[in-house]
């Protein structure tokens, strides 16, 4: 899961990005207002964590602009501003969470996972695809209830796909939720881990668009 | 005489306490005036008396001794009595009358009115003698039955103030009461209020004599609510300052909990560290600041400004020339200010660690003592950094304001704790774009003598 982490503090955006790396998110930190605008409307992000007192444009206003233009991700507002208007304000103009500093990084990363899940319609944390079962928070993959070892960049696509289920996404959508700025992507590198996804999983599971990208299927709970 | 320490007390006492006076000097004169009148009138009637007896018993005694018997008239008569001397023998004398001579018949000028004393009783006699010299009266009054008179006239004077007097003071009681009645609605107004209700007191109809003291009181809850408004946006600032250190202290903790590698545990660590060092600074000069709007007066001494910023500039070097920066102290000798040594450390040294944080790698910094013809002393500090915009210039010394986007984890609280100590030392601080280098030149000028 790729996030963008907004924040101009040295010290704690530091602290925030190793935290959720090791929480297992691909975390990418800004620590201007412009540049948070920038990247939200350039990358396709999972999620926000928006600080509101911010150089150049505060939080609050980037909120207010990337919601004008349309763009739906998840924001989770982490601020030290704790004023109930200002809580208030912050919901009304397009933060989905609104949390105050200091926060507690399991928390933050509980609080981010349960934005994409609704993101997402899901109304659980749990995604199912045919036998294929995959839990996010411990980062865990079961087939037909038995463990399967993934690697961290392996799950980040099964994830990535189970998310968008019914959905094609291409090569370089792909890649985008895979791989944070500066991490070198071999050319064939989705290829590679869908390859050794369905070696794992099945072949069934992950299907190929020609031309286009990867699809999975949505698993339709309902019996035909 | 200890007056009462209730004003009601201390009016009732001097209200009745005059009343008392006038009526007993009133009394007094009644007094003299009345005994006065009565003596002239009572003795007249002795004399006329007397004369009707010398007139009367001329040649009517050649008998022996008429002892009395002049009839008794009326009750008072007793205490009137006469006696009448033929050629030296008692001729005559009311019977009550004693039947020695009321006054020593051989004086030779004992005509007209005396008083004396016999047998316990004082008389007012008169005496007289005929034109032939041969008979002498002595008419007298029992002195004691003129007091009585007196004390009659001045009974009748006297009593009703006896009876007035008590009505007088619970009616004096009942006015004082009213009329203090304003003054105890403020105790009470006062008195009922929690020590968070700071809005003005309002009397209805205040009297003039309470609206200064009434204006005066506003005045004090007015003071006291803006004193206790900024404290409290203080105490607010603070916590809301604070929440972003501790953020990042927990979240580098947590982060060397979790690491699997070594070095991630060890940057982690520092991190930790240097955000309790952050922390740490920050509630350092939070208590500085709060130190200074408590208005506790610093102590003042005379002592040499170029000095103490030799030795600031001294110790805030090593973290230049880590950065490459160029710094230089130019301080004259003997730039005497007085002032809290203390505070003006802190004062230059949250000028001079500004300057080297806010500037880039390379940059130049300058500080300058110097004094002017005047005696007034100026501290400048220049540097070339990237300085400031009009607009955050206006607002430097803000408390908790910081210039965007400078990469710096500050408080900004190091400017206004300044401006607070320059305040206290009625120094002036002046912001402006350095003209020798480029940046940011902060100014603070001590006039001559300045510092209480």
């Amino acid at each position: 899961m790729r996030i963008l982490l907004v924040e101009d503090d040295p010290l704690l955006g530091d602290g925030l990005r190793a935290g959720l790396r090791q929480l297992g998110f691909l975390v990418d930190w800004v620590r201007d207002g412009e540049a948070a605008e920038r990247e939200l409307r350039a990358e396709p992000y999972g999620a926000a964590v928006l600080d509101l007192g911010l150089p150049l444009k505060d939080g609050m206003d980037v909120l207010v602009s990337i919601r004008r233009a349309g763009i739906a991700l998840p924001v989770l507002v982490l601020t030290a501003r704790d004023a109930v208007p200002e809580r208030i304000r912050g919901l009304d103009v397009g933060a989905d969470d609104y949390v105050l500093k200091p926060v507690d990084l399991h928390e933050l990363a509980a609080r981010l996972r349960a934005l994409v899940r609704r993101a997402h319609g899901q109304p659980q944390e749990r995604l199912c695809a045919l036998d294929v079962v995959l839990e996010p928070a411990s980062r865990s993959v079961t087939r037909a209830g038995l463990p399967v070892p993934l690697a961290a960049r392996e799950f980040d696509l099964l994830h990535a796909l189970m998310l968008n289920a019914g959905r094609v996404l291409s090569r370089d959508q792909l890649e985008r939720h895979l791989y944070s700025w500066g991490q070198e992507v071999d050319s064939n590198a989705i290829e590679v881990h869908v390859h050794h996804l369905r070696r794992k999983l099945g072949a069934s599971l992950i299907q190929t668009v020609r031309g286009v990208g990867y699809l999975l299927a949505r698993d339709d709970p309902t019996p035909p | 005489m200890r007056l009462p320490r209730s004003l009601q007390g201390r009016l009732l006492v001097m209200v009745l306490g005059l009343v008392v006076a006038v009526w007993l000097a009133t009394a007094v004169m009644t007094w003299i005036d009345v005994r006065h009148e009565l003596d002239e009138l009572l003795d007249s009637h002795l004399a006329q008396a007397a004369a009707l007896l010398v007139v009367q018993q001329v040649g009517e005694f050649e008998d022996e001794d008429h002892q009395i018997d002049a009839p008794s008239l009326h009750h008072y008569a007793p205490k009137v009595a006469f006696q009448v001397f033929h050629e030296g023998r008692l001729a005559l004398r009311s019977a009550n009358a004693p039947a020695q001579p009321m006054l020593d018949r051989s004086s030779p000028v004992d005509d007209g009115f005396r008083t004396i004393e016999i047998d316990g009783t004082t008389w007012r006699v008169f005496a007289t003698r005929g034109g032939a010299r041969d008979v002498q009266v002595f008419v007298g009054e029992q002195v004691q039955s003129r007091a009585s008179i007196l004390w009659a006239v001045l009974r009748s004077t006297l009593a009703p103030m006896m009876f007035a007097l008590p009505l007088l003071a619970l009616a004096a009681g009942w006015a004082v009461r009213q009329g203090l009645a304003p003054l105890r609605a403020l105790g009470r107004a006062v008195e009922q209020r929690n020590p968070q209700a700071l809005q003005p007191v309002v009397l209805k109809d205040p009297p003039s004599e309470m609206i200064p003291t009434l204006a005066a009181l506003n005045g004090l809850f007015g003071r006291i609510d803006d004193l206790m408004a900024s404290e409290r946006r203080f105490t607010a600032d603070a916590a809301h300052e604070l929440r972003t250190p501790i953020a990042a202290i927990r979240a580098q903790a947590q982060v060397a909990l979790g690491a699997t590698d070594d070095a991630e545990r060890r940057h982690a660590l520092r991190q930790t560290l240097q955000g309790c060092d952050r922390a740490a600074r920050l509630v350092e000069q939070l208590l500085t600041l709060s130190r200074l709007e408590s208005g506790a007066s610093p102590e003042m001494v005379e002592f040499d400004l170029g000095a103490l910023a030799r030795q600031v500039v001294a110790e805030v070097t090593p973290k230049a020339l880590a950065r490459r920066q160029d710094i230089e102290c130019r301080a004259g000798d003997r730039a005497l200010v007085r002032g809290d040594a203390t505070l003006l450390s802190v004062l230059v040294r949250n000028l001079v660690d500004n300057a080297v944080r806010y500037s880039p790698d390379g940059a130049h910094i300058g500080i300058s003592v110097t004094t002017a013809a005047d005696g007034s002393v100026e501290l400048s500090v220049d540097d070339s950094g990237p300085g400031m915009t009009a607009s955050d210039i206006e607002r430097a010394g803000e408390r908790f304001f910081r210039v965007v986007g400078n990469g710096q984890s500050g408080s900004g609280l190091g400017l206004s704790i300044t401006r607070r100590i320059a305040d206290v030392h009625r120094a002036t601080v002046r912001v402006t774009r350095s003209a020798s280098l480029g940046g940011l030149c902060v100014m603070v000028r001590f006039a001559r003598g300045t510092g209480i």
